[in-house]
């Protein structure tokens, strides 16, 4: 089974993240950047699903020079092999236009499984699932938090809020995972060894056969008009309890609309 | 010349980092109030492979070198979990095992070291000879195809959660290139073998302990490498304990150097931080070089060590600089601390324990500045 698994890199999420003044874009470069949490879920389910039923395991990453780093961590996990699709023309492009230039290479190196993490830190859209299974014609099994396949049947537990639902399709289709979903593995010290000598294929948009002029910034569908920084943290109110601490606290939580 | 690190080297770093990090301080200053084993960091260091990264791949390992190993123990600590087993587990006891065991013995041991299941931890420490190994007294005699160990030992750290020992001792009279010493893997629950508490009041996960060896026996596949070359073997051993040692200081001096430098930019007692005031940063900026400088020196001696160069020299010096560097780090970052360096809720102490015991053992500071004046100045030996 040929399992592609798409991974985003993304700001630490504990680092301090700002948009850039220019042109309200993140600024990648001053953090460092990571594995998108839920994407090393999907790594991992990935993996599993090779070790149960055979297989290889392609990452696909969009991304600037730098995420290539998280494309070796996927590597050292255990994926075979990586695709890095990387082009200047791609900076700034939205959740439409990434679908799109993600599918365009899909469908160059071919699938019969593609599975991701349900949202990543940073964007935080939650919907590249079903834009890929749009574009790609192929069925969408989001948020799952349990994976079972039988020959070309895929079944999937889609967590919902009070409870699951019980999600049926045919392979090819494309899943999401959430974090109820397997414990990622960390890297092994063999796994790291080894990733370098791991095939990794770079990609312009010219090799993927990406219109250039529908995807980056200035061709986005969605613009960031005007942002403004989150105002600095309050100094907080202190309650000094002589007594009556519990009624002020509680005075404090109606005040704020908490209860 | 090239003082980049590989970019295997750097994943490594980031890898170990993340498993250590997600046990953190507060579970190592638990386990060492507790005085508790860090047992499941350990698990999960050898799950990935990183306890066994020097052991043969063909044994389980992950066929690094001890360039590998010290970065592993630098990491872990410089997280805040440094651990001292590291230093004879896998440094001494399997790398002794992988150069000088036979194939039977290194299939017997390896592959439970590389995965971190099993620990074989090292005893040389006699009460009557502490740095001075030539008056060591524990003798191992013949019987028959097999030996008898008589003797004691102290200091011996986890004898509780080791499987075995690798035990130094006398097998003959000394000779005039120093005395017959050999190297023997005696298990830790072997009849005859009895153990005692001995208490330390740094605060340690690992335990140490006195040993009483009467008439244990030990089967003929016991002994490691040549009988009587128990010294060119130890002090094959003994180079990577530094260097390891060197490794995890320069990760203590890290951890406590960074906890230092974020509450001396959040701790405001007058009108700016207290990291404003040169009176504190001062000693955290040069225990900061000087724990570069040690790392240095402890990443050369590991590349000489991994490249069958001498490596005894830099080994010293890389344990005393970090040694030294990692004392100053935590006493700079616990007067930083004021008040809150000396409380368990900042967990500062066990570091400095740790810091402290690294000036004494493996080899104290004394021993070092004795070999640097007699080997690399050339002044008479003194003792
Ligand atoms: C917590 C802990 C864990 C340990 N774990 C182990 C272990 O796992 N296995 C093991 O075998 N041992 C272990 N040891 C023992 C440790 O290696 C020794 O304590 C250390 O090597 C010093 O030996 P000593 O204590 O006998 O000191 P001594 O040799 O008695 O020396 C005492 C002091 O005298 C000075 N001195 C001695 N000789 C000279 C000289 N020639 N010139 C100048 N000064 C000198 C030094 O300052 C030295 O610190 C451990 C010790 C501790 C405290």
């Amino acid at each position: 089974m040929n399992i592609v698994v798409c991974v985003k890199q993304v700001p630490d999420t504990w680092a301090e993240r700002k948009l850039k003044q220019g042109d309200a874009t993140l600024d990648r470069e001053s953090v460092d950047g990571l594995i998108n949490e839920l994407d090393e879920y999907a790594i991992e389910e990935a993996l599993q699903i090779k070790e149960a039923h055979e297989g290889e395991v392609t990452v696909l990453t969009m991304g600037p020079q730098k995420a290539s780093e998280s494309i070796r961590k996927a590597l050292s996990m255990g994926a075979d092999k990586a695709v890095h699709l990387i082009d200047d023309a791609l900076a700034g492009s939205d959740v439409l236009q990434t679908s799109y230039a993600l599918a365009k290479v899909l469908e160059n190196i071919g699938f019969d499984l593609i599975v991701l993490g349900a949202e990543s830190t940073d964007a935080r859209m939650g919907s590249m699932a079903a834009m890929l299974a749009e574009r790609l014609s192929v069925p969408q099994l989001s948020l799952a938090s349990k994976v079972e396949i039988n020959g070309t049947a895929i079944k999937v537990n889609r967590q919902s809020e009070d409870g699951y639902w019980q999600v049926e399709a045919q392979l090819p289709a494309v899943i999401s995972v959430v974090e109820k979903i397997n414990e990622p593995r960390y890297p092994s010290f063999k796994g790291i060894m080894a990733a370098k000598k791991k095939p990794m294929q770079v990609m312009s948009c010219a090799d993927a056969g990406i219109d250039t002029s529908l995807v980056g910034l200035a061709n986005a569908a969605t613009e960031v008009v005007d942002f403004t920084e989150r105002p600095p943290r309050q100094a907080g109110t202190i309650v000094k309890d002589e007594g009556d601490g519990g009624n002020k606290a509680a005075e404090f939580l109606v005040t704020q609309k908490f209860i | 010349m090239d003082f980049g690190e590989t970019e295997e080297r750097q994943a490594l770093r980031t890898a170990v980092a993340e498993i250590a990090r997600s046990f953190g301080p507060a579970y190592y200053a638990a386990h060492a109030a507790e005085r508790k084993p860090c047992d499941e960091l350990w698990a999960a260091l050898g799950e990935a492979g990183f306890i066994g990264v020097n052991i043969p791949e063909e044994y389980g390992g992950g066929g690094g070198g001890l360039t590998d190993l010290a970065l592993v123990c630098e990491e872990i600590a410089a997280q805040g979990t440094p651990l001292l087993l590291l230093l004879v587990s896998a440094a001494i006891s399997a790398g002794v095992i992988s150069e000088f065991g036979t194939d039977e013995q290194r299939k017997t041991w390896l592959p439970g070291l590389a995965a971190g299941t099993s620990k074989v931890v090292f005893a040389i420490t006699e009460p009557d000879a502490g740095s001075n190994t030539h008056r060591l007294s524990t003798t191992a005699v013949r019987d028959g195809g097999g030996w008898r160990l008589s003797g004691s030992k102290y200091y011996i750290s986890g004898v509780d959660e080791a499987e075995a020992l690798l035990v130094v001792a006398r097998t003959g009279e000394a000779g005039p290139k120093g005395p017959r010493l050999s190297l023997f893997l005696v298990r830790t629950d072997a009849p005859g073998l009895a153990r005692h508490l001995l208490p330390v009041d740094v605060l340690l996960p690992e335990r140490q302990f006195t040993l009483h060896f009467d008439d244990v026996y030990l089967e003929p596949e016991s002994l490691i490498g040549a009988e009587g070359d128990g010294f060119r073997q130890v002090f094959h051993g003994l180079n990577p304990e530094r260097i390891t040692g060197a490794a995890m200081a320069v990760g203590i001096a890290r951890h406590v150097l960074t906890t230092a430098a974020r509450y001396a930019n959040d701790r405001q007692v007058w009108s700016v931080p207290i990291g404003a005031h040169q009176g504190v940063a001062h000693p955290l900026a040069k225990a900061k070089i000087e724990t570069e400088l040690a790392a240095l020196m402890t990443r050369q001696a590991a590349w000489q060590h991994d490249h069958g160069q001498p490596a005894g020299e830099s080994s010293n010096m890389a344990k005393y600089a970090a040694a030294e560097a990692a004392l100053a780090a935590c006493d700079a970052a616990i007067q930083s601390h004021g008040g809150n360096g000396l409380s368990s809720e900042y967990g500062l102490m066990p570091y400095w324990g740790l810091a402290r015991l690294m000036r004494i053992a493996p080899v104290n500071r004394e021993m070092i500045l004795n070999y640097v004046a007699q080997h690399s100045l050339g002044l008479p030996r003194s003792y």
